[in-house]
């Protein structure tokens, strides 16, 4: 890749079934596009570090081949290199990391640690940006975790939230598990998912087992959060306790991606699917949903989108935002179009087509 | 022993390592020795091959555990994936 990211620019990294593509604008009306990264292999995740602007980590196959996971690192706009270790269990362990499936950077104050998500589900620690990774023993050997069952899309944990303002508070999210939160730096964690309902459960509210999809803060920056789950849209206030279900106003219960504004309480994004047996956009009409309300009410936005006649979905790290005003919004298709919205949801655009099918999209500023 | 491309990222692109070792399981330890990481593209956590990840010592492909993969001096010890397809 070229040196031609500049400074100020709008950087929406893609990873997509072959390979990995990082777009980038300075006005968010023209795109360049540097790529593809690891061609010909998955790359699941991929994400430009907030915290400098510059370092794009990814979580990627060696290339296409079948040399186990790694997670790669490099300066945005030019070709990331594996770190020297990818996350792995202990030596002799039972358990065999299959999978990154997500980099999330780490605390302001601490700019060399990021986290990984795997599948098997496990959360993992680097604190020299990647070379060397920690087992988040308290919560990788949880006494929940043998009865532990995978979901569909195997059992991973995807979603990792930093407390920006706290470091020691954490929530991850696990596939057909749920929602564990820490909140004294990982040396213990509780099973956070009281008012989840797990439909496919004789019991549909179990301490644990819900199926959730991908969680978000909400930017009241109270530690309150957005949850999308395989069985609703949820909620919880800031201090703790349940999540209430704000699924009412959507026109279905299923989706995979949810992201929240960075700086705009109580503000969201979803594309809610027909269902977990058909994952596509109701009606073939392309849609995201916003609410400003904590998910009391949503909004339907399809300006630009595709449809009717639009058979197409996302999958759970397919949406993103960026942090510019107006707040910029992108949706990556398993069709392998990308959709960016310049006026916070209201209208989009597709700025790329023909892509593998998209596997995850995040964005940030380059500095 | 021979370094496929893929992992030559590892060997600063070397393609043959010649080193002392008993067996596979432990050629590969002394190959991590003076390339680390390199061994974990070949064996997970429990040192079981990663599927579709062939050893072949000479011509013969080792379907034993990889501490059982005996060598004798002279050996040439090939790490390849399986074809992808059908």
């Amino acid at each position: 890749m070229a040196r031609s990211i500049k400074k100020g620019s709008v950087v929406v990294a893609v990873g997509t079934k072959k390979g990995g593509f990082l777009f980038h604008s300075l006005d968010r009306r023209k795109w360049s596009v540097e790529g593809p990264f690891n061609a010909g292999g998955a790359v699941y995740h991929m994400t430009l570090d907030p915290r400098d602007g510059r370092t794009v980590y990814a979580a990627a196959p060696m290339g296409s081949e079948p040399w186990g996971p790694a997670v790669y690192r490099g300066r945005a706009g030019e070709a990331p290199k594996a770190t020297k270790t990818a996350p792995k269990f202990k030596e002799g362990s039972d358990l065999s990391v299959s999978r990154v499936w997500h980099i999330e950077p780490g605390p302001s104050d601490a700019p060399e640690t990021i986290y990984a998500g795997v599948e098997p589900a496990a959360l993992f620690r680097s604190d020299d940006r990647g070379d060397t990774w920690h087992d988040v023993e308290s919560l990788n050997y949880h006494p929940t975790r043998k009865d532990w069952q995978p979901g569909n899309g195997g059992l991973c944990l995807h979603s990792v939230l930093v407390d920006p303002k706290n470091p020691r508070h954490l929530m991850i999210g696990i596939s057909a598990v749920g929602a564990f939160e820490t909140r004294d730096g990982g040396r213990s964690w509780t099973t956070e998912n009281r008012g989840v309902r797990a439909g496919f459960m004789p019991n549909q509210y179990p301490e644990w087992g819900q199926c959730v999809h991908k969680l978000a803060w909400d930017a009241s920056g109270d530690g309150a959060i957005f949850q999308q789950n395989h069985c609703g849209t949820y909620h919880r206030g800031p201090d703790g306790g349940a999540w209430t279900e704000v699924t009412k106003g959507l026109p279905s219960e299923f989706g995979f991606p949810i992201a929240a504004h960075p700086e705009q309480k109580h503000t969201a994004f979803v594309t809610p699917l027909i269902g977990a047996e058909n994952r596509v956009f109701p009606k073939g009409q392309m849609a995201v949903w916003k609410t400003t309300s904590s998910g009391k009410a949503w909004r339907s936005h399809t300006k630009g989108l595709p449809g009717p006649r639009a058979y197409l979905g996302v999958l759970r790290e397919g949406m993103a935002v960026d942090a510019a005003d107006p707040l910029g919004v992108y949706v990556g298709t398993n069709t392998g179009q990308l959709f960016a919205s310049r006026d916070e949801g209201e209208s989009w655009k597709m700025i790329s087509d023909f892509l593998p099918p998209i596997l995850s999209v995040s964005a940030g500023e380059a500095r | 022993m021979r370094i496929p491309p893929a992992l030559r990222s590892y060997t600063d692109g070397q393609d043959e390592v010649v080193l002392e070792a008993s067996n596979v399981a432990a050629m590969l330890h002394a190959l991590d020795a003076n390339f680390p990481g390199i061994r974990d593209r070949v064996v997970d956590e429990a040192g079981r091959r990663r599927p579709y990840v062939n050893v072949f010592v000479n011509e013969e492909l080792i379907g034993a555990s990889l501490p059982e993969a005996k060598l004798n001096p002279g050996d040439v010890v090939h790490i390849l994936p399986s074809v992808a397809g059908g």
